[in-house]
């Protein structure tokens, strides 16, 4: 089963995320800010990663930043998801790593479908 | 000219008036001469015209009068300089002196005018001092106004951040809102009766809207703040109109409406895409939204001097005129809205019109109650 770690720190957004992937079969783990998200990453080796860009202390930038210096990490498909909606965000998300973008509110079958293009 | 005339006319004289020999003498004055320097005539006939200047210029003023005898023309004295009058008492006072040559059967003479400007320099002193005053203030007040202008320039960019902020803290909440409501009405967590299907359904229209309303707000105070910036670039602009009809299309054939288009040749502008997009968009869903199932929005384009003219025309129901004007206000709403079509929000035709207007294109409808309605709207063709 592919393994995918879902970083955002409100649970709410968690267990929506989570309840869409694993009807989708996928085993999701979760953690709650940035430190966590790198720690589960170190020990699942997750598929595939959703980073909340906006999280307390660790954000989503410097959560991928920490990730990426690390060759384990450097092919690993990693998801920004942000409720923000300016312009120019996605570009920034693309420059510093990401591999792919979602704004909340998302759109269920966006999430399926972006998460299938990229975990293999 | 006989000498009662000829004294009547020296004495009518505003200034003083005096003639000197080639030697310098007085030969010849008027009376505002004596009142002028408080001598009295006889003290001063044959006297040298230096006892009416200061001591200090009187050695100067003789080697001047010597330059004169060589090179006598009618002119001003001292061009440029502040010229004084000694009065007996002593005292100073400004003036102005023009010169004219003579001649008689005496030999050389020179004739002086002499203007006591003590006044205008008053004048002219209070005047560069008012000046000075205002110059002053205007300094000041400039100062002021910068500094009023760096306050503003900070509370807009508080603004934008508390938007930004404040829109990022909405979509949040709203986000999984929306996604569980989503999630409920796909029934993969289990079936769900008539009644709860409408209930979420409804839960996730008025999520939507609510939506739609964050992103207009944020929009408009954008637009309204002046900090909306258009990011101009040549683009293809029969492709964004085929994108625009796409996002309508679903809408569209759910009312077995018919979209059509009519594109005067493939025409490429440069004007901000995205934008230019939004404003279509708009336009293609009002059009959708208010037109009967059955009817007909059509899409039209065509050069129109140094712009591109676009309309979107429908068969719907129409505005009547009085509200021409007024559907392009904020949260303005044409009453009646067709069955099943989600919730405007009553921002976009004022959203449109700023979108445009930003271009530096206008836009206007044409429409009567039940007859349909046609938008025009223009945008340069360059930037």
């Amino acid at each position: 089963m592919k393994k995918v770690l879902v970083a955002d720190d409100r649970a709410t957004g968690r267990e929506l995320v989570r309840t869409v992937l694993e009807n989708s079969g996928y085993e999701v783990f979760e953690a709650s800010n940035g430190l966590e998200a790198v720690n589960q990453a170190h020990e699942l080796f997750p598929d595939l990663i959703i980073l909340d860009i906006h999280m307390p202390g660790l954000d989503g930038f410097a959560v991928i930043e920490q990730l990426r210096r690390e060759e384990h990490f450097a092919a690993t498909p990693i998801i920004a998801l942000t409720a923000s909606a300016m312009m120019g965000d996605r570009e920034r998300a693309m420059a510093a790593g990401f591999t792919g973008y979602i704004t909340k509110p998302i759109g269920l079958n966006a999430l399926r479908a972006e998460v299938a293009r990229l975990i293999r | 000219m006989p000498d009662e005339r000829f004294r009547l006319l020296l004495e009518a004289a505003p200034d003083a008036i005096l003639q000197v020999d080639e030697e310098g003498r007085i030969i010849l004055m008027n009376r505002v001469t004596e009142q002028m320097f408080g001598y009295a005539r006889e003290e001063l006939m044959g006297q040298p015209i230096e006892v009416l200047i200061p001591e200090e210029l009187r050695t100067a003023h003789v080697g001047h009068r010597a330059h004169y005898r060589t090179r006598p023309s009618t002119r001003a004295m001292g061009t440029g300089l502040t010229l004084q009058g000694l009065r007996k008492d002593r005292s100073r006072f400004p003036v102005e002196i023009s010169l004219s040559p003579g001649s008689s059967q005496e030999g050389f003479h020179a004739t002086a005018i002499i203007r006591d400007i003590t006044e205008r320099k008053l004048a002219d002193d209070r005047f560069r001092a008012a000046q000075d005053r205002y110059t002053q203030k205007l300094a000041e007040t400039n100062r002021e106004l910068e500094l009023r202008s760096r306050e503003i320039e900070r509370a807009d960019r508080l603004k934008s951040e508390f938007l930004a902020s404040m829109s990022h803290e909405l979509r949040t909440p709203l986000h999984t809102i929306i996604g569980f409501s989503e999630l409920l009405g796909e029934e993969l967590e289990g079936p769900l009766n008539e009644k709860q299907k409408r209930f979420i359904q409804h839960i996730h229209n008025d999520s939507m809207h609510l939506l739609d309303l964050i992103n207009d707000i944020l929009d408009l105070s954008k637009i309204e703040s002046g900090r909306l910036e258009l990011r101009p670039e040549p683009f293809d602009l029969t492709a964004v109109v085929t994108e625009s009809i796409a996002s309508v299309r679903a809408l569209a054939e759910a009312k077995s409406i018919a979209l059509e288009t009519l594109l005067d040749v493939p025409m490429a502008i440069e004007a901000d895409r995205l934008r230019v997009k939004q404003v279509l968009v708009n336009l293609l869903s009002n059009a959708v939204k208010f037109t009967p199932e059955g009817g007909r929005v059509r899409v039209e384009a065509g050069i129109r001097g140094t712009f591109v003219a676009l309309s979107v025309a429908d068969t719907g129901v129409g505005i009547s005129s009085e509200e021409h004007e007024s559907i392009f206000d904020k949260f303005y709403q044409v009453g009646a809205t067709t069955k099943g079509v989600r919730e405007g929000t009553g921002l976009g035709l004022a959203i449109t019109k700023r979108l445009v207007e930003q271009h530096g294109g206008s836009i206007h409808v044409e429409s009567e109650r039940n007859r349909g309605s046609r938008f025009t709207f223009t945008i340069p063709l360059r930037k």
